[in-house]
């Protein structure tokens, strides 16, 4: 009986909150209002390149993949990250963190939203998508890690929007919520969460014709990484609801992503030196796409200054979350997020996705550079992507903050 | 049988059962096999280049093709001298030929009274048409491959129940007075020249 | 208050609409893309999933468009694979002088794009003395055969253990019965992991239209071989099955001018290929890689 009228109430639920979300200040139209303008952008960029052809990207028989994977592969470590406030919330009981988790979790649903739309401006057939249901296309799964990626990223997508929805809605009814309805879901979630990321760099490291990649090291590097981006946009997030929403953010949650970031950029450092030092010291032709990727090679230097920048970034964040002034100066807190999310971005991207590439599989060294319609699509993705955010979390707040609720909505009618 | 690799067990059964799961199972249909080849009915015919029984001119015909003379046209006519014992030695349509096959003599394969003919180390007479059984004497390895269909190249049919194939002749590739395979200049050239350092460097541009 | 709440509404309802034009124009550009795209096309099943009939449909459809396009009669055939075949190809490295005649034959029998000069065969000019692909170069334009150089051709493999046909998340790329690695250029949703995958760079995407002049159009066609290819899809070397299914040599053999290339069916102890297997010492590229692939190498001497 309940059953069925929470099957009616739950979607005029958040058909409210949707409504709702579109009230808001002057400056929350101009962010939108520009958010939309790009997005269209990227929306026109991208309906030209399916009809003309990818041959308006930058892109080659012997660099197939470009920007797009690149921002798929570093989208889903941010919505792995993400998932870094639930693991202190849930697994050691940080009650503090426990009230803004859902803010982690909004950013994976965001995140997970980018990483399929790269996936699908990166095919030549997008309107074939249909072949890639089970039981209706032919799902090559589980032979092939590109299945996999559909499943884990499809169901990240699933766990946390079932997550979220159940604990607003409940908090709306002003109801407690119910464990056995959410808690499996948030330990699966934090599973969930290593494997997105782990399958997305099974992908890559699966693939023995690529030396590049083909590392057992890659899965536990793109773990670490995810654990730099995700605490890092989360603490700028946070700081920004605090200011532009009041919504009450201790100071807790950001110290305690900090220590984590305060961790992981140093593991990733010294996981990229680890396969800096074996491919160097070893030498020979399965190093020749990190030299290509470091010095540059045969006279081929387009990556040299995009992996120097990154690791410049890299380092430099890693300085900054130790120094004890960063603990005083939110400011430098903020700059060594920016740093270490713009590092991991490039490190992620064009330093991994093309290096495995150049030279080729027959050692060609054909370069890369992305166009400008690959520009405006990953920008325009990334608007829509922020867009995403902005509503989630705008409709997440009254709800949070307690200013929307069933008792006032019913005493409002 | 070729080997397994532990992955391919591993994934064997457990692609079987993801399809078993997924509702994929027996769409395929049973493959739509071609009858097997039978008995050969075709045949291996051999390349008979024009130059065993003709000689280039410096004339071109009415198309604008090189103009061969065959043999038979002054041959037939006049008695043909005996062999010069150098290629320097030689007249009108046979001048200006280069010799350069290891360290033998005209006489090494031409019969020195009747040049148009061979003979075979053992001094049987051979006809020009036979050219191969000639070279096959001492290019045994290269005879042994061509006769198991691994040298010279061929066109036409690899299945003989269904179709001919051609072979070349020793002399549709080689010149039997300068063998050695010429060469020239590469077709195909590459298509986006390198900007800098010329074509000859590893870059490759454009899509291809 | 409600005064401020329908201006309010009026506003997002304006807003809304600016919006849904705006994003109406930006996709302007697909109406020309969904032109191309018929509901048959859209709707058309794996071709293991086709029967003789609708496979029947298909052909006639495509040749018609052909036709139109190129206004020439081809012949599209989907030749079925032989029992008792089993593709397998050699290469003699002593003998290629890495002319790349087999790479135009290549451009030519396989209708490929122009303006791009694409081929399933790259030449690699390499040392010799060395097996390393680092040291070889595909963009020689000089006189061949060059002192010290010795010319490796590569194409696809068609490999047993394919590392292609593994990733495909759609099954649109498989192993038929004769060994040859095919592509179902209907099935393919172009996300490139294939080429990603192969280690011999065999494959080749579609970036564009391929355009041919209609003289130029090779009429002898295969559904999953030569046929022009659509935008947005993967395609690679068959083996010519289009040929080889219909008894005949490939095309890059039959334009070798050296005799390099040995090709036959693998079952049969008497196919040269079987007797360069057996009587050559042969290898195959990037063996360790565990690909094994149905192209091999070898040297005379």
């Amino acid at each position: 009986m309940t059953a069925t009228r929470h099957l009616l109430d739950y979607p005029r639920f958040l058909g409210r909150l949707l409504w709702m979300s579109t009230d808001g200040s002057w400056r929350f139209y101009t962010w939108m209002t520009v958010l939309t303008a790009i997005a269209l952008v990227g929306a026109n960029a991208w309906a030209h390149q399916l009809a003309e052809g990818m041959a308006l990207t930058g892109m080659s028989d012997h660099v197939s993949w470009g920007l797009y994977i690149a921002n798929f592969t570093f989208g889903v470590g941010l919505a792995a990250g993400a998932v870094m406030m639930v693991i202190p919330a849930y697994l050691y009981h940080d009650h503090e963190m426990h009230d803004v988790t859902l803010i982690g979790e909004l950013l994976a649903i965001a995140a997970i939203a980018i990483c399929l739309l790269f996936i699908v401006v990166d095919m030549g057939h997008p309107e074939r998508a249909w072949h890639l249901l089970p039981g209706i296309g032919r799902f090559n799964w589980p032979v092939s890690m590109l299945t996999w990626d559909v499943v884990v990223l499809n169901g990240y997508l699933l766990i946390n929007l079932h997550i979220c929805g159940y604990l607003l809605y409940m908090r709306f009814l002003g109801r407690k919520p119910r464990k056995q309805w959410y808690l499996p879901f948030v330990f699966l979630s934090i599973f969930w969460a290593i494997s997105i990321h782990s399958v997305t760099a099974f992908l890559y490291s699966g693939l023995g014709g690529r030396p590049f990649w083909n590392s057992a090291l890659l899965a536990p590097r793109f773990i670490a990484s995810a654990f730099i981006t995700g605490p890092a946009f989360v603490i700028v997030l946070l700081q920004v609801i605090r200011r532009f929403t009041g919504l009450p953010i201790g100071e807790g949650p950001l110290r305690t992503l900090t220590s984590v970031m305060r961790v992981t950029v140093l593991l990733n450092l010294f996981m990229l030196g680890s396969e800096l030092f074996t491919a160097f010291y070893t030498g020979g032709s399965h190093a020749t796409a990190v030299r290509y990727l470091f010095f540059g090679s045969h006279g081929h230097h387009a990556l040299v200054p995009w992996i120097w920048t990154a690791v410049a970034l890299n380092i430099t964040a890693a300085v900054l979350v130790h120094l004890p002034a960063t603990r005083r100066h939110v400011g430098l807190l903020n700059l060594a997020c920016a740093l270490a999310f713009a590092g991991v971005w490039i490190e992620k991207g064009m330093g991994l996705i093309i290096p495995g590439f150049v030279p080729s599989t027959l050692h060609e060294v054909v370069e890369y550079v992305p166009t400008l319609t690959e520009w405006k699509i990953t920008a325009g993705i990334w608007a829509f992507g922020l867009m995403v955010l902005t509503v989630a979390v705008k409709v997440a707040l009254p709800v949070l903050s307690g200013q929307l609720a069933a008792s006032h909505a019913a005493a409002r009618h | 049988m070729p080997v397994e690799t532990p992955l391919d067990r591993w994934m064997r059964p457990a692609l079987a059962a993801g399809l078993l799961a997924l509702g994929g199972c027996g769409k395929d249909q049973p493959a739509r096999f071609q009858p097997p080849p039978g008995a050969p009915t075709g045949g291996e015919t051999l390349h008979q280049p024009a130059k065993l029984t003709s000689v280039e001119s410096d004339q071109k015909d009415a198309l604008g093709r090189p103009l061969r003379v065959s043999c038979e046209s002054c041959h037939s006519l006049r008695e043909t001298k005996p062999m010069p014992s150098r290629p320097e030695e030689l007249k009108e349509f046979h001048q200006g030929l280069q010799f350069r096959h290891g360290e033998l003599a005209c006489t090494s394969c031409h019969q020195a009274n009747q040049p148009r003919s061979l003979h075979l180390a053992t001094g049987e007479p051979l006809p020009m048409t036979e050219a191969l059984t000639l070279c096959a004497q001492c290019h045994g390895p290269q005879y042994r491959d061509f006769k198991a269909g691994a040298h010279g190249g061929m066109t036409g049919y690899w299945d003989l129940s269904r179709g001919d194939r051609t072979r070349n002749h020793c002399v549709s590739c080689h010149d039997p007075h300068s063998p050695k395979y010429a060469g020239g200049h590469p077709v195909m050239p590459p298509r986006h020249p390198a900007a800098q350092g010329g074509t000859d460097t590893k870059e490759a541009r454009g899509h291809e | 208050m409600s005064d401020i709440l329908s201006r309010r509404t009026v506003m997002k309802g304006a807003g809304a609409t600016l919006g849904a034009a705006a994003f109406a124009h930006a996709m302007a550009p697909l109406t020309e893309w969904s032109k191309d795209l018929t509901v048959d096309e859209f709707l058309q099943k794996h071709y293991k999933e086709l029967t003789r009939d609708e496979m029947a449909r298909i052909l006639v459809h495509l040749k018609a468009e052909a036709k139109q396009k190129y206004g020439r009669d081809v012949d599209i055939k989907d030749l079925p694979p032989q029992e008792g075949v089993s593709f397998g190809y050699a290469l003699n490295l002593s003998v290629c002088i890495g002319c790349r005649r087999c790479a135009e034959a290549c451009h030519q029998e396989n209708n490929h794009d122009r303006s791009t000069g694409n081929s399933y065969i790259r030449v690699l000019e390499m040392q010799q003395g060395s097996l390393d692909l680092e040291h070889g170069n595909a963009n020689y334009d000089h006189p061949v055969p060059a002192e010290g150089k010795y010319y490796l051709p590569v194409q696809c493999h068609q490999c047993d253990n394919a590392p292609c046909v593994k990733v495909c998340p759609v099954q649109a790329t498989w192993k038929e019965p004769d060994g040859i690695v095919v592509v179902d250029y209907n099935w393919c949703i172009g996300c490139r992991y294939c080429e990603a995958a192969c280690p011999y760079h065999a494959r080749r995407f579609n970036w564009t239209k391929p355009e041919i002049p209609p003289e130029e159009l090779n009429p002898d066609q295969g559904y999953l071989s030569n046929r022009v290819r659509p935008q947005g899809v993967v395609e690679k070397c068959t083996f010519c099955l289009h040929r080889t299914r219909a008894g005949r040599l490939p095309a890059c053999l039959e334009a070798c001018p050296t005799g390099a290339r040995v090709f036959g069916n693998l079952l049969d102890p008497k196919s040269p290929i079987r007797w360069v297997l057996e009587n050559k010492r042969v290898f195959v590229l990037k063996e360790e890689l565990g690909t094994r692939p149905r192209f091999f190498y070898f040297f005379d001497k």
